[in-house]
């Protein structure tokens, strides 16, 4: 009896403004408030709101048998305290339905494991505390920045307690296998691996309101009939995708969301399918064979490896200079200094330095808040200086703090 | 700047250029009527012109007619006409002068006019037939005597536009071609007369207008022949899609007419010389014109040098607004740090390209801006304002508002300072010269005359 996991990402970044040259070391703050605001109310009216209604719908009106799993970034969490508690509240509203299931993630959406081993696990289980704190669960499956995987990954997930990890299907790596079954990651040996099914989860997100696409406009007894092929050779079907697909990257007036809206009867007609949240599914299923990744893989661009946010020497640089900071701003203990170092390691905005094929305004460009990818090097790398002064600033007046202090000692 | 002679070794044709494909169908004729014209150049229009023309030989066949050319000078598959070296009796004897009801009638105003320079233009004046006419120019006896004279824009040029005119329309009904294909101003007369004595498809290729030289509330008679003119071509390629809009938004021209061709670039072998000081230094080459925003040069140089003392900042060129920047340069305290070279020419820009850090084009209109592509040839960044048309095809430079003085300043201090920047716009330049060619451009030019069905009748016949 084959099962659909539908996993969907919510996750906003701190933008960070056009901070100039000339505002290093006069203005340590480095966000852009507004844009952030503007952004996230945007969406929220757009796609949080209307499609968590919709779901909530959905769950209430097929009795518990419609089920979701979703990640949301710490970051993201921070911004709905922050500007949109609605938002944060209808999450909750879901969560309480029983049909939901959280994910772990790091939480600052961030490329930590490539770097530190330590800084990775200090943002997972900081955002395991967050998760508990809101929804009331502790997730037992782990998703990683953009899919970003490896073996290595599954095997560190493993030893952290997670039962099952999710990655990218991807056509190398299958080597002519389905996606659709739980795989063992090489060199792990409890851990399931979830791949996406990208053709069909592509479809959804990417090609639903294209006009050129043969199959536009995609109705959803179509696509269930696409679902229900995998009968006979297969157990999971996962589709994988953003959150803010459905009314942002596709727009209400696509139709998407009447899409999603009859999707669940439409896959349930077949009485051999039903929906099943990660930990379920793992619960069902046993493995069927193994997944070897070597290297990175992740779901982004064609490419399906870390080139969206490391392939040029500007993002590499970058990345290199703010985790060279590591020590020095986890040993000050510095509640502020470590947040903002964490905010910095945000993925988006290295994605935002990547030049492939940025010249035909591609989808880094859709995303960027920046003209070019060299104003996104340029402005991190000013918020950085100014940042890296401020650590040294700290430092000289923990010195002098303590130099005035044995004074006051020796004087007594 | 006055006319001076330039290396007539002709390069070869951008690296990229394909081969012509054979085809059965015979090649298209081009009439193209030009201004300046190697040796004779006095602006980049000359150099443009001569490459376009040399890449489109090998897609069609064409002849040129310029004012002024030097026997000595001779171009490959290309049919070059001086209107020097023409009996202008031959002329006379040419077709029926019946047609020349317009230009017969054409009033002239006595002035002094280069295109290139703008401080107090005359063009800005309103025409006024009324008391201005001077003198009403006779078909026939008049010789092509004033294209013997040294400066294509000195003494009448308005005389010389409207000879050139009635002269290349005689010539041109003993030349068997499919398209006109005009460029700029000064042969508009011509273009347009050309046009009504054939019936032939008049295109205007746009390198520079008034309402860039001389701001967007030109109005003088310049602007109003290139309003004309464009209004009466069938089509106009400007070289960027900065100029289409200018077409578009100042002289009232639809869209559909509009086709741009970006230029392109000769290749050159790059080299580096050794530093002449051990400050970084910051590059500026062009005339000294109001269109070419100097004045924001020393702003930027002010404000740079507030936080980096290591630099030098260079203006290569002349120009009226020289002194004024001397004296803009002395009176912000940056004297020290801030050269004026005056006019150097060609292998003396290279010199200064060969030992530049960062190359800076703050113009306030630039239809095209080849100066920054020849920068990136030399592996200088460019930091380039928004109001320039390679800023379209230079995907590698850090771009600006003209005005906004704290962006490029800190875009000259990130590149002074940030060697991963530095290199990376150069990476990214580089890959951008594959795509700026002459030949690109003239498959873009065939490209726009089939898109019009300019060359029906060679299709059909």
């Amino acid at each position: 009896m084959p099962s659909v996991c539908f996993y969907f990402q919510v996750h906003q970044p701190f933008r960070l403004k056009r901070y100039s040259f000339f505002d290093i070391g006069k203005d340590h703050f480095y966000e852009d408030d507004d844009k952030n605001k503007s952004v996230l109310d945007k969406v929220s009216e757009k796609c949080y709101l209307k499609t968590n209604r919709k779901m909530l719908d959905l769950i209430n009106r097929h009795k518990g048998k419609f089920k979701i799993t979703y990640s949301i970034s710490g970051t993201a969490i921070e911004q709905f305290e922050k500007y949109r508690p609605d938002v944060l509240q209808s999450f909750v509203d879901l969560s309480k339905t029983g049909c939901v299931e959280f994910l772990s993630e790091t939480y600052y959406h961030s490329l930590s494991f490539i770097y530190s081993k330590d800084e990775f696990r200090r943002q997972v289980e900081m955002h395991r505390e967050k998760i508990k704190q809101h929804f009331g669960q502790t997730p037992k499956v782990f998703r990683n920045t953009e899919l970003i995987y490896s073996n290595e990954l599954a095997s560190y997930i493993e030893k952290m307690g997670y039962k099952g990890i999710l990655c990218e299907g991807v056509d190398r790596l299958l080597n002519g296998r389905t996606p659709n079954f739980l795989y063992q990651p090489a060199g792990s040996l409890k851990i399931k691996a979830f791949l996406k099914n990208y053709s069909l989860s592509d479809d959804v997100a990417f090609r639903f309101s294209d006009r050129n696409w043969a199959e536009w406009p995609l109705q959803a007894d179509t696509f269930a009939s696409w679902v229900h092929k995998i009968a006979g050779n297969g157990e999971v079907l996962n589709l994988f995708m953003d959150y803010e697909t459905f009314g942002e990257h596709q727009w209400e007036e696509t139709g998407i969301f009447e899409f999603l809206d009859h999707l669940p009867t439409e896959i349930m007609k077949h009485p051999d399918f039903d929906f099943k949240t990660l930990s379920e599914a793992i619960d069902s299923y046993k493995v069927r064979d193994i997944y070897d990744a070597p290297d990175y893989i992740s779901w982004a661009d064609a490419e399906r490896d870390l080139s969206a946010w490391l392939s040029n020497s500007m993002e590499k640089e970058a990345m290199k200079r703010i985790y060279a900071l590591e020590e020095k701003v986890i040993k000050s203990e510095n509640q502020d200094l470590i947040e903002v170092w964490g905010k910095l390691q945000t993925s988006d905005h290295f994605y935002y330095m990547c030049t492939k094929f940025w010249s035909d305004g591609d989808v880094h460009k859709y995303f960027s808040p920046y003209d070019s990818p060299y104003d996104a090097y340029i402005y991190y790398m000013n918020a950085l200086a100014d940042f890296e002064t401020t650590i040294e600033e700290y430092y000289k007046d923990q010195r002098q703090a303590k130099k005035l202090s044995k004074k006051k000692e020796t004087v007594e | 700047m006055s006319t001076k002679p330039i290396d007539p070794i002709i390069p070869p044709v951008a690296a990229t250029a394909k081969p012509v494909v054979e085809t059965k169908a015979p090649l298209p004729k081009i009439l193209m009527l030009g201004w300046e014209f190697p040796p004779v150049i006095n602006g980049g229009l000359g150099v443009a012109c001569h490459d376009l023309c040399i890449a489109l030989s090998k897609y069609a066949q064409v002849t040129m007619i310029i004012p002024k050319s030097n026997p000595d000078f001779v171009v490959k598959n290309l049919n070059l006409i001086g209107m020097n070296t023409i009996d202008t009796k031959t002329l006379r004897n040419i077709g029926h002068t019946t047609s020349y009801k317009k230009v017969k009638q054409v009033h002239f105003i006595d002035t002094h006019l280069n295109p290139y320079y703008n401080g107090n233009n005359p063009g800005n004046q309103p025409l006024d037939l009324q008391s201005q006419y001077l003198k009403t120019i006779q078909i026939g006896n008049e010789t092509a005597e004033v294209f013997h004279i040294d400066d294509l824009y000195g003494g009448d040029v308005i005389e010389k536009v409207t000879v050139f005119g009635k002269l290349a329309a005689k010539l041109a009904l003993s030349l068997d071609f499919d398209v006109i294909h005009a460029h700029d101003w000064m042969t508009m007369i011509a273009g347009m007369e050309i046009k009504r004595q054939t019936g032939k498809p008049l295109v205007m290729h746009i390198h520079s207008l008034e309402v860039d030289r001389g701001g967007p509330n030109s109005k003088g008679w310049v602007y109003q022949m290139e309003k004309n003119g464009m209004e009466y071509a069938d089509v106009l390629m400007p070289v960027s899609n900065f100029t289409g809009h200018i077409i578009h938004d100042y002289y009232q021209i639809p869209w559909s007419k509009i086709h741009t061709c970006h230029n392109g670039i000769r290749p050159v072998t790059p080299f580096k010389s050794d530093k002449l000081f051990k400050e970084k230094m910051v590059l500026f080459v062009g005339r000294l014109t109001r269109q070419k925003g100097p004045e924001y040069f020393v702003d930027i140089a002010e404000r740079v040098l507030e936080y980096n003392q290591d630099v030098r900042f260079v203006m290569a060129g002349t120009g009226e607004y020289f002194n004024p920047l001397l004296e803009r340069a002395a009176s912000r305290g940056i004297a020290h740090r801030f050269h004026l070279t005056g006019f150097l020419n060609l292998d003396k820009v290279r010199q200064l390209l060969s030992i530049a850090d960062v190359y800076v084009m703050p113009s306030v209109s630039e239809p095209f801006g080849l100066s920054a592509v020849e920068a990136v040839q030399f592996g200088v960044p460019a930091v380039i304002s928004k109001q320039s048309g390679v800023s379209e095809v230079l995907s590698g430079s850090l771009k600006f508002d003209f005005w906004d003085i704290n962006r490029a300043a800190e875009y000259i201090l990130a590149l002074l300072q940030d060697n991963v920047l530095h290199e990376k716009v150069c990476e990214d330049a580089f890959k951008d010269l594959e795509n700026i060619s002459w030949d690109h451009a003239s498959q873009t030019v065939i490209d726009g005359y089939t898109k019009y069905g300019l060359l029906k009748e060679v299709v059909s016949s």
